[in-house]
């Protein structure tokens, strides 16, 4: 059985040097549109016209995208004749709609942050990704996040999934049950906006129709770096990338 | 259909020929052949329900077909029932049943087809139908402590967005509980455990303190009734729903629903569009499979090949990232084929990445063989006899872990996997190694397929116009790397959605869980649930 | 001195006023007279005995004289008054307890006078017990009491359950009774007359070998009433049967009586060898693990205590032994010790059980039921009960700063003493006895965290309703005792001088200098310690207080001999000081740093279920299942299974194991005697068919056989 320490150690380090240094390895994220300015009306048109989830609004020449509403079909990258900008990176974390001010945890939790994830209806996705975190390829560990397994010393709540209601009950319970210095964070489009699965009899139409968001990672789903850029925004060792003027489709 | 999509693959026409005769030999004045088509080799349509379970007997247990699932509609102001048989190598059975609406019981054939159980559970709770002597109905999708009896919200007169009542939580609700030994009691897990990354469902670990009697599931905590909101949406539009709902085999469903998208609009994909699919399907096998090999090293708290097996992982994903632009082989399916082409140079990338996630599983396998320690948590640790197995129609990898040889692949060939030389990986123990062993020789294999297809691609489209303009119905499926996904659509002649009905392995599996979880030590449960490797989502859709 | 007389005399005549008024006065009154006639009586043999213990000298008085018995004797020495002096304080307890439970009784027929006026019969018979200077009036109350006890019992017997656990208490206890009188009669058939002095000098003379006679036949017939292994088994039914109000008498003081009769035969009458003590030390020990065990296991809280009281005796008896074997071999400090382990253990058996069955007989009344599995919650409904039950289940636990820890740490140092003999094979024996009664300690805390957590803790379990009256009910007799659990436990240097006056004659050894040292000072006087040792203790102050305090010391310490020079010391006076100092301290510091915080209080977290239901919790059965499955070789449960199903393997509608377990006794004493006995009784009776040749050839064999046995003589 020894001969596991001996793999382990032949393996070496492995994890990624983000947040110290960029971090750009191939396939470590699928990138999302972005705001283009296309040569006429009629192309920026078919543009929000093929987007599914209306996450694309056209304005003149122009478009812009809703990343929370985006469920990444990647049909405006490969089914248009002329495809939207394509961002490659993941520091995507941002305020919601109703917030204008970053709130992070207190300085006492920065450099140990301990996460509540609840799954709220996700489809599988995102908490997977959540769940990529703790391989060693990521390992948020050395950045001090822990995952917790009760609402009673967890600093923050990270909410995967649009709220379905038999989960309703139970992530309330949680955010109850956390204390008060809790911040609440969405991770996916569906935890932010619903995405596809939208607002019906049994889905609330994303965390923020039951639960103050604090903060949203938006993407479906987003990647592992994005989730920890997003808790590293939560306890406050990274700023908000910039707070991008708001879109016309986030109206 | 061109022959590499023909249900009729393995050409058992034989024993179709055999079983329809014998059928209606048996049955004939109570049944009537009707059309085949919309993905059935076989369809017969019974005049009363009180043949049901007689005619599921003879079907399940003397003819040794595999049970599908049944499928409800609401359809032109009746009931539509469709009960859903596979004969291995032939294709798949329907047995219509049209009812006029006001007809609220029916028979049920859970004492002939144990596999029908949570099917019949499914339909009371969601279409108010009741299934005369079935033992335990209610309080299965709507759970009891928050939704009144009476709410059948897959009936056409339910509003999906109808507005969410101010609804009160029963708080006097009880759990059903079967052991009654003096002093027992239930241990309660979840819906929120783990630290809430393991999946919402809820356990309650019936026990006298130290062993755990049973272990019953409680489900659906993330049901979004997807079938419900699918209704009213275009194909375009459900099929984002098929992949989203159980992203881990998003690409599969997926498949599985444009498959039977392509059949009603009687569109054939290329050949090209088709062998992608089949490297895309192996290749999320392969990276479902190293997820599950984690997740079973990991419940034995065995770190470093949880680790190492998580590193393969994440490795596949990036490559399929690389590969697809998207880690979870989102927006790549659609009726008529893919969206995209892929290149050769891209094919060669993944393959090296296929190729060194294998050879570091084959390591891995190896060592984990060595590990005595190990191969003690998993030895005899949740067995699932083969009879169990049979009877409750346990499918995928578990069932195969019991010498249950089903795989959609071969049994019922789809996507031009007939053409395609791989084994299906089976063993007899039905217990955690087994289980662990099927999951690496089928990685195997998948890694076999992926190269084979690679390496033979024919030149040509990949999508072909997929118009959905005539009203029609028809059954896609596809083996997910959990099991078999079955996908059932009716849409009208505007290409909106009907009905759409997704029957996920998970669902099928969950159902045998209990099997497993019976006189186990608490410390083994996390190792029968990972050894199972089950996904709550994927049941509850 | 002069008062001892009178203060006898005293309490028999308010027993026996006791008696009258309870036959006389209105139902109503009852409680009234079981209080005021009980505390007078109790306070009356509080202070006689303190009067024997602290004035040194015996209590002696002759009575008339019975044709043919002799002079009936009474004598009260130090060994018999610390027995009275328990039970005064038990008696106290209890007699206040019983009047607040028959005020409370809501039950119209239950026949208060009744009771009362066996209560004090009971009571009267027990003094007399314990002050009897002869046989005869020994073994005459040592009957009455027997009667009584089996009247209190099953005067009001609620169920077949009930009846037969007395009548086969009533069994056992005569059984017993005869035991004793043929070892009574075997010390006086070479004495003058039947008085204690006259056998002692008998038993002088007697070669050993004939000693294990009496020896064996007073463990057993003392044994069944302090609930040895193996004849205990009437123990857990009767006391289970056993009325709340009273079942503290039964375990604080007939139990006691058990141990006094073998403590009284074996340690004064008589000097029993090294054997006798191994034996007695392997009973205790065997009697403590399997006390303790099914202690552990069982879920109604009477039987519960019942099965803890006999592991109680067992650590008794274990102690005793270890006193008898070390005084064979002339290690009389170490005798000293064991024999104080002894009777410290026996008075804080007596204070802490008495306080349980007190608390268990509330919650009884409180709840109306006793089924650790039915029951939970109940500090938020009862928190002054709660707070007390605590106090006894740390107490039992050997919890310091409670008097348990005392008794059972030095019981354990009494063990380690075994390095002393010389013997190997008895110094296994002392080994393999101190590892079961480590393993005893440890099941106890097992025992006793599942009682406070399954009564008290968690959530209500059951369908019960808290009944109003049972707020009414006097907690001071609790009160009173949890006080006197942690001055027992703080103190044990005052008390340990006052047991050693019953102790000295009998160990012939000091325990006082033994094992109460003087404050540590370099004096001569201190020639127990060596000088660098005391000047250590001296520099750090250990003597502060010297001069304020009264006493010799607060350490109990003692000092192996050169071979072995460890030292076993504690103070839980000192220890307690430092207690409070700490937790003052840190209860300080956090209030200051957490000033600005408030406290929020939220529902119990359940992984998110809408509400901890009850019979998600863990139960009493859950709770000690790890024991049982561990200890089934002496379980050896009969499991049925019974389990239901309607569709094949999947719809379990019902699985129900039901598990049936004999006591290890009964499985392999009770029932192999009773088929025996049985099997001989069908002999004889075929042997008695009628036929009168049949008959006339036995009485020939007989003649034969009779006169091969005397062809000598």
């Amino acid at each position: 059985m020894s001969f596991w320490f001996w793999h382990g150690l032949r393996k070496g380090i492995q994890s990624t040097r983000y947040p110290g240094r960029a971090e750009n390895t191939p396939g470590i994220s699928p990138g999302r549109p972005m705001n283009t300015d296309f040569s006429s009306a009629e192309e920026a048109r078919l543009a929000a016209e093929i987007c599914p989830s209306d996450a694309i609004v056209a304005h003149g020449k122009s478009t812009y995208v809703d990343h929370g509403k985006c469920v990444n079909c990647q049909l405006c990258l490969h089914s248009l004749p002329s495809p939207m900008n394509w961002e490659p990176g993941f520091e995507w974390t941002r305020l919601p709609a109703n917030r204008t001010e970053s709130f992070p945890l207190p300085s006492a939790f920065a450099k140990s942050t301990h996460i509540m994830v609840v799954d709220a209806g996700d489809c599988g996705a995102c908490l997977h990704e959540v769940k990529q975190l703790n391989n060693p390829l990521y390992n948020m560990h050395r950045l001090g996040f822990f995952l917790t397994a009760t609402p009673r010393t967890a600093d923050l709540l990270l909410v995967v999934g649009p709220v379905s209601e038999n989960m309703r009950g139970p992530l309330l319970k949680t955010w109850e049950a956390m204390p008060t210095s809790r911040k609440v964070m969405a991770v996916g489009s569906c935890a932010i906006s619903g995405g596809v699965f939208g607002r019906s009899f049994m889905c609330a139409c994303g965390v923020g129709s039951v639960l103050p968001v604090d903060f949203e990672v938006p993407g479906d789903p987003p990647p592992p770096l994005a989730i920890l850029h997003g808790l590293l925004v939560v306890a406050g060792r990274k700023s908000l990338k910039s707070l991008e003027p708001v879109s016309e489709g986030r109206s | 259909m061109a022959a590499h999509s023909s249900p009729i693959a393995g050409d058992n026409t034989a024993g179709l020929i055999d079983l329809t005769a014998a059928v209606e030999e048996r049955f004939g004045s109570e049944i009537s052949r009707a059309p085949v088509g919309g993905g059935f080799v076989l369809t017969l349509a019974l005049s009363q329900p009180d043949v049901l379970p007689a005619l599921c007997k003879f079907l399940f247990w003397e003819h040794g077909c595999l049970f599908g699932g049944i499928t409800t509609e609401e359809h032109a102001a009746r009931w539509q029932m469709h009960y859903t048989f596979l004969l291995l190598g032939s294709g798949w059975i329907d047995l219509e049943l049209s009812l006029p609406l006001e007809t609220i019981v029916l028979p049920s054939i859970v004492a002939e087809v144990h596999a029908a159980d949570w099917h019949e559970r499914e339909i009371e709770d969601l279409f108010g139908i009741h299934f005369e002597n079935h033992p335990r109905l209610g309080d299965f999708v709507l759970h009891d402590q928050i939704w009144h009896e009476g709410i059948d919200p897959m009936r056409k007169n339910f509003s999906a967005s109808h507005p969410q009542l101010e609804r009160k939580v029963d708080l006097d609700w009880q759990p059903l509980l079967v052991v009654g030994d003096p002093g027992s009691f239930a241990m309660p897990v979840g819906p929120i455990y783990e630290g809430g990354v393991g999946e919402s469902l809820h356990f309650l670990l019936e026990t006298v303190g130290e062993d755990v009697i049973r272990a019953a599931p409680r489900l659906f905590y993330n049901y979004r009734a997807v079938e419900k909101i699918a209704e009213g949406r275009t194909v375009g539009d459900a099929l984002l729903l098929s992949e989203r709902f159980a992203a881990t085999s998003a690409f599969a469903h997926s498949l599985a629903f444009c498959l039977a998208a392509e059949r009603i609009a009687a569109v054939d994909v290329p050949p090209r569009a088709a062998a992608l699919r089949v490297l895309l399907a192996e290749l999320e096998r392969l990276r479902h499979h190293a997820g599950a090999i984690a997740a079973i090293c990991e419940s034995t708290a065995l770190a470093v090949p949880a680790s190492q097996a998580a590193i393969i992982e994440e490795n596949l994903l990036r490559a399929s990232c690389v590969f697809a632009d998207h880690r979870y082989l989102f927006g790549l399916n659609t009726p008529g084929g893919l969206n995209r082409d892929f290149g050769s140079e891209q094919c060669n990338t993944l393959l090296v990445a296929v190729d060194e996630a294998e050879s570091d599983l084959r390591i891995l396998e190896k060592r984990l063989r060595l590990s005595s320690s190990f191969l003690d948590r998993l030895e005899d640790v949740g067995v699932v006899t083969g009879e169990n197995a049979r009877d409750l129609n346990l499918v995928g990898p578990i069932g195969r872990a019991s010498a249950q040889h089903c795989d959609l692949r071969k049994a019922c060939s789809y996507s031009g996997y007939g053409q395609l030389p791989f084994d299906v990986p089976c063993e007899t123990e039905g217990d955690g190694y087994a289980r662990l062993r099927v999951l690496f020789a089928e990685a195997t294999q998948s890694a076999k397929l992926i190269h084979r297809v690679a390496g033979r691609l024919e030149e040509g489209l990949v999508r072909v116009s997929c118009e959905l303009h005539r009203a029609g119905a028809a059954l896609g499926w596809a083996e997910a790397p959990r099991g078999a996904a079955l996908h059932w659509l009716r849409v009208d002649k505007t290409g909106v959605v009907e009905r759409y009905r997704a029957i996920t392995p998970s669902f099928n599996n969950w159902l045998g869980f209990h099997v497993a979880a019976e006189n186990f030590a608490f410390q083994d449960f996390p190792i029968i649930l990972a050894t199972f490797g089950l996904s709550a989502t994927e049941c509850d859709r | 001195m002069v008062l001892t007389g009178p203060s006898l005399v005293a309490i028999f005549l308010i027993c026996a006023a006791g008696v009258f008024c309870s036959a006389l006065f209105a139902r109503k009154q009852v409680p009234s007279v079981l209080a005021v006639a009980g505390t007078l009586s109790s306070i009356l043999m509080v202070l006689t005995s303190a009067i024997v213990l602290l004035g040194g000298r015996p209590f002696e008085a002759s009575l008339w004289t019975l044709d043919g018995f002799g002079r009936l004797a009474i004598h009260l020495d130090p060994l018999s008054s610390i027995f009275l002096l328990v039970s005064g304080v038990v008696y106290f307890s209890v007699s206040l307890f019983a009047a607040s439970y028959l005020k409370n009784q809501a039950h119209a027929a239950h026949p208060h006078r009744h009771y009362s006026i066996l209560y004090f019969a009971l009571m009267a018979s027990v003094v007399l017990i314990l002050v009897a200077g002869d046989t005869v009036l020994f073994l005459i109350s040592w009957e009455c009491m027997s009667i009584f006890c089996f009247l209190l019992i099953n005067y009001f017997p609620r169920g077949q359950a009930d009846k037969s656990a007395g009548y086969i208490m009533l069994a056992m206890s005569e059984a017993g009774f005869l035991a004793v009188a043929v070892a009574f009669l075997f010390l006086a058939r070479s004495a003058p007359d039947f008085s204690f002095a006259a056998l002692r000098i008998a038993s002088a003379t007697l070669s050993p070998h004939t000693l294990w006679l009496p020896f064996l036949l007073g463990l057993f017939g003392f044994g069944v009433k302090a609930g040895l292994v193996p004849v205990n088994f009437w123990l857990p039914r009767s006391y289970t049967a056993a009325p709340p109000a009273f079942i503290p008498v039964f375990a604080g003081i007939t139990l006691n009586l058990g141990f006094y009769g073998i403590l009284r035969l074996n340690a004064d009458l008589m000097h029993a060898g090294y054997g006798a003590g191994i034996v007695a030390l392997i009973a205790g020990s065997v009697t403590a693990l399997v006390g303790i065990l099914y202690a552990t296991t069982d879920n109604d809280m009477k039987t519960m205590l019942a099965h803890s009281s006999i592991e109680n005796a067992g650590i008794i008896v274990a102690a005793f032994g270890a006193f008898l074997v070390f005084r064979a071999f002339d290690e009389t400090v170490a005798a000293a010790l064991a024999l104080s382990a002894a009777l410290y253990h026996m008075v804080n058996h007596s204070i802490y059980k008495t306080l349980l069955f007190e608390g268990a007989g509330h919650v009884e009344a409180a709840t109306g039921t006793r089924e650790m599995d039915q029951l939970g919650g109940l500090s938020r409904l009862l928190p002054g009960l709660s707070a007390v039950f605590l106090v006894g289940c740390l107490a039992i636990s050997a919890v310091p700063p409670f008097n348990g820890f005392v008794s059972e740490w030095m019981t354990l140092q009494t063990m380690l003493r075994s390095a002393l003999l010389a013997s190997t094979s008895v110094r296994i024996v002392f080994a393999l006895c101190g590892a079961a009664l480590a393993l005893t300690a440890a099941l106890a805390v097992t025992c006793f965290v599942k009682s406070y957590a399954m009564n008290f803790l968690g959530i209500r379990r059951g369908n019960w309703e808290l009944q109003d009256k049972t707020q009414a009910m006097n907690k001071f007799p609790l009160v009173f005792l949890a006080v006197l659990c942690l001055l027992l436990g703080v103190l044990p240097t005052y008390v340990l001088p006052m047991l050693n006056r019953s102790v000295e004659p009998l160990a012939g050894a000091s325990v006082t200098t033994a094992l109460v040292q003087p404050f540590f000072t370099a004096t001569p006087q201190n020639v127990q310690l060596p000088a660098a040792f005391l000047q250590d203790f001296h520099n750090l102050g250990a003597q502060a207080g010297k001069g304020v305090i009264p006493g010799r010391g607060l350490v109990v310490l003692l000092r192996g001999k050169e071979a072995n020079p460890v030292v076993f010391a504690m103070s839980p006076s000192y220890s307690i000081v430092a207690l409070i100092l700490l937790v003052a301290a840190t209860w300080f510091v956090v209030s200051r740093f957490t000033k600005k915080r408030t406290l929020a209080r939220r529902p119990v977290w359940a992984g998110g279920i809408p509400r901890l239901l009850p019979v998600l919790t863990y139960t009493g059965t859950g709770f000690s299942n790890p024991v049982r499955v561990v200890f089934q070789a002496i379980f050896r449960p009969n499991i049925i299974e019974d389990t239901r199903q309607t569709v094949a393997v999947h719809f379990r509608t019902a699985i129900h194991r039901q598990r049936e377990e004999t006591h290890v006794v009964d499985r392999l004493l009770l029932k192999p005697v009773g088929s025996s006995v049985q099997w001989v009784a069908a002999f004889l009776a075929g042997m008695h068919h009628g036929k009168l040749n049949a008959y006339v050839t036995y009485v020939l064999a007989f003649l034969l056989l009779v006169l091969f046995l005397y062809r000598g003589g």
